[in-house]
């Protein structure tokens, strides 16, 4: 049999929770809605890949993860973990991954200090006793926690609490690491020094790294390869230039020109090629100046609208060719299904 | 090796709730009062007591009688409520996804409540001994035979609860049920010789009963020979409870597990 590639795999996993909802003129009369948390998915995560998952609010990321650590049973299909099968193997599973749920900080207790909370855990993660005290240390020095680690959990900030959360996740060394919404509720340096430890992490170590977000930028800066997930299904899955080159269906240059009226304007877009000529206000504009948005068809047509531009007089400024950003992609596949 | 590997991971539990609870210096310091004065106003009102008669058949004094009811219900009052302790939703969630069976989970979480029962079970009993004339006769043995049906059956009564209580999220009507049958029926503050006859037919198919009947005969010089009636009757519940809870509380799990609801307190 050949080694598999993937280390996160999932064959038409499905999940559907059913929820009742009340109509608010008939309070005994409530009827059972099907929600279709995670459709049929099938994905594949290459061993040592640094793998975001993309979604809005509800989109099915946590619940695609609770299934994937087997807190969560699918109704169908399965996933495998390291080539194990979640429904299964799930103990085989449970070794092979380590989870920072979006609000893993609660699980901690409060009472104790950093090092004793990861002992705790070190202990139900079955980290061989020989090497824990060494484990823990090395772990909390990983995070930036060693100064504080004797220090009660209480006392730590929302930043420290996450990364003691980090800590717990990398205890047991596993191969694949799922983090849910880590940097939620953080602020921008707590955020960036986690995505930074997340980055290095996996080029130091080759871990797999399943990453959920709703920050598409974070995604774009950290992830190798992105899916976006929608009522849980996968929409788009690729690297982010490629999802990038998805909805750039058509070319888009803006210029900054001087003294243009509007019934110049009216001319430009007859030049053949010019899909559209739209008007952007930007703050870089002197009063005298305006920023048109042209869609052309191809990027051949540009030396006719210079060539337009020097006949009618109109001063060029500067122009640039406008790429869609990862959020433009991220909205246009999202509204898409 | 496996065996080793459950208790160290038992013993890490226990570490971390005794470190815990050992944080809460107020809440130690009120509860080690609560049982002083728990004692000592109990053994008083035993040593007032006119209705003595009642409990020549067992015979102890009302003092003896109340001070070992008391101390033992606090006990049962730990095993009653333990498992319901575990399910604070994140960490429940956290311990799930790890390497960690629900066996030694459950065992784990309960252990340190155990350990400081036993200390507020003695404090009851020194009071009693060395203020108030309570005599002791100990059948060490039996003493144990009893403590571990009683505390099974109890943690039987709690998985149930606990399960009823992951699923609705609110009201556990088993724990509720059992402190009243406990302090009604039990044998506890007084003998259910002295009830009506329909509640005293009930007292005699509630565990708690038979629980504190033995336990207290135990303590004060029977044998177990003297009261195999009640104890094979206490050991006949404590087998169909603990294997009904235990499935009753994984069954609640995997369906709360299924549902998605585990987190939702």
């Amino acid at each position: 049999m050949l080694p598999n590639e993937n280390a996160i795999e999932t064959i038409n996993l499905t999940k559907t929770f059913k929820s009742k909802t009340q109509d608010s003129n008939r309070f005994f009369r409530r009827k059972t809605v099907s929600v279709n948390a995670v459709d049929n998915l099938n994905l594949e995560i290459k061993k040592g890949e640094l793998f975001g998952l993309l979604g809005p609010n509800g989109a099915g990321k946590t619940t695609l993860v609770k299934m994937l650590c087997t807190l969560l049973p699918p109704d169908s299909g399965t996933a495998l973990i390291n080539g194990y099968d979640i429904v299964k193997e799930q103990m085989k599973v449970k070794r092979s991954l380590g989870t920072l749920f979006s609000v893993g900080e609660r699980g901690f207790f409060w009472r104790l200090n950093g090092y004793r909370n990861l002992e705790f855990f070190a202990s139900i993660y079955n980290v061989p006793r020989q090497k824990r005290h060494e484990r823990i240390l090395g772990v909390l020095k990983l995070v930036g926690l060693e100064s504080s680690s004797f220090q009660l959990y209480q006392k730590y900030s929302g930043g420290m609490k996450r990364k003691l959360a980090l800590a717990r996740t990398l205890l047991p060394d596993p191969p694949i690491i799922m983090l849910d919404e880590p940097t939620t509720g953080l602020d921008a340096i707590s955020s960036r020094n986690i995505r930074d430890f997340v980055k290095s992490t996996v080029q130091e170590t080759g871990k797999t790294v399943l990453y959920t977000t709703h920050y598409i930028e974070e995604a774009a800066q950290i992830c190798t390869k992105i899916a976006i997930l929608k009522q849980g299904k996968i929409v788009a899955c690729d690297t982010p230039n490629a999802l990038r080159d998805k909805i750039k269906k058509e070319e888009a240059i803006y210029l900054i020109v001087e003294e243009v009226s509007p019934a110049q304007i009216e001319k430009m877009r007859s030049i053949q090629g010019v899909i559209d000529i739209t008007e952007k206000n930007g703050e870089d504009l002197m009063p005298n100046q305006k920023g048109l948005c042209v869609k052309l068809q191809s990027v051949d047509q540009l030396p006719s609208i210079f060539d337009f531009l020097f006949k009618q007089k109109v001063k060029l400024v500067n122009f640039k060719r406008e790429e869609p950003s990862l959020e433009d992609a991220f909205i246009e596949l999202t509204k898409r299904v | 090796m496996a065996v080793w590997d459950e208790l160290e991971k038992i013993w890490y539990f226990m570490k971390r709730d005794m470190v815990s609870f050992s944080t809460y210096k107020t809440n130690i310091a009120v509860l080690l009062l609560t049982a002083v004065f728990g004692a000592l106003s109990f053994a008083y009102l035993g040593q007032s007591a006119v209705s003595q008669s009642v409990l020549q058949s067992y015979h102890m004094d009302f003092t003896t009688y109340l001070v070992i009811g008391l101390a033992f219900n606090t006990y049962l009052g730990q095993a009653l409520t333990l498992v319901q302790k575990t399910i604070n939703p994140w960490a429940l969630e956290e311990v799930l996804v790890s390497p960690t069976g629900l066996t030694t989970f459950i065992i784990g979480s309960s252990i340190w409540g155990f350990i400081w029962s036993t200390g507020v079970v003695a404090i009851y009993l020194f009071i009693g001994v060395y203020f108030f004339g309570v005599s002791l006769s100990v059948n060490i043995v039996g003493t144990l035979i009893v403590l571990a049906l009683g505390i099974g059956t109890f943690i039987g009564f709690s998985m149930i609860g606990s399960g009823i209580l992951i699923l609705t999220k609110q009201g556990d009507p088993v724990t509720a049920l059992i402190t009243i049958a406990t302090s009604l029926f039990g044998n506890v503050l007084f003998p259910p010789q002295v009830l009506p006859p329909l509640l005293r037919a009930i007292a005699y198919v509630t565990p708690p009963y038979y629980f504190f009947t033995c336990i207290k005969l135990m303590l004060t010089g029977w044998t177990i020979a003297m009261i195999l009636p009640d104890l094979e009757i206490l050991a006949l519940m404590c087998f169909i409870i603990v294997p009904l809870g235990y499935a009753i509380y994984a069954w609640c799990l995997k369906t709360a597990r299924k549902n998605g609801t585990l987190s939702w307190f």
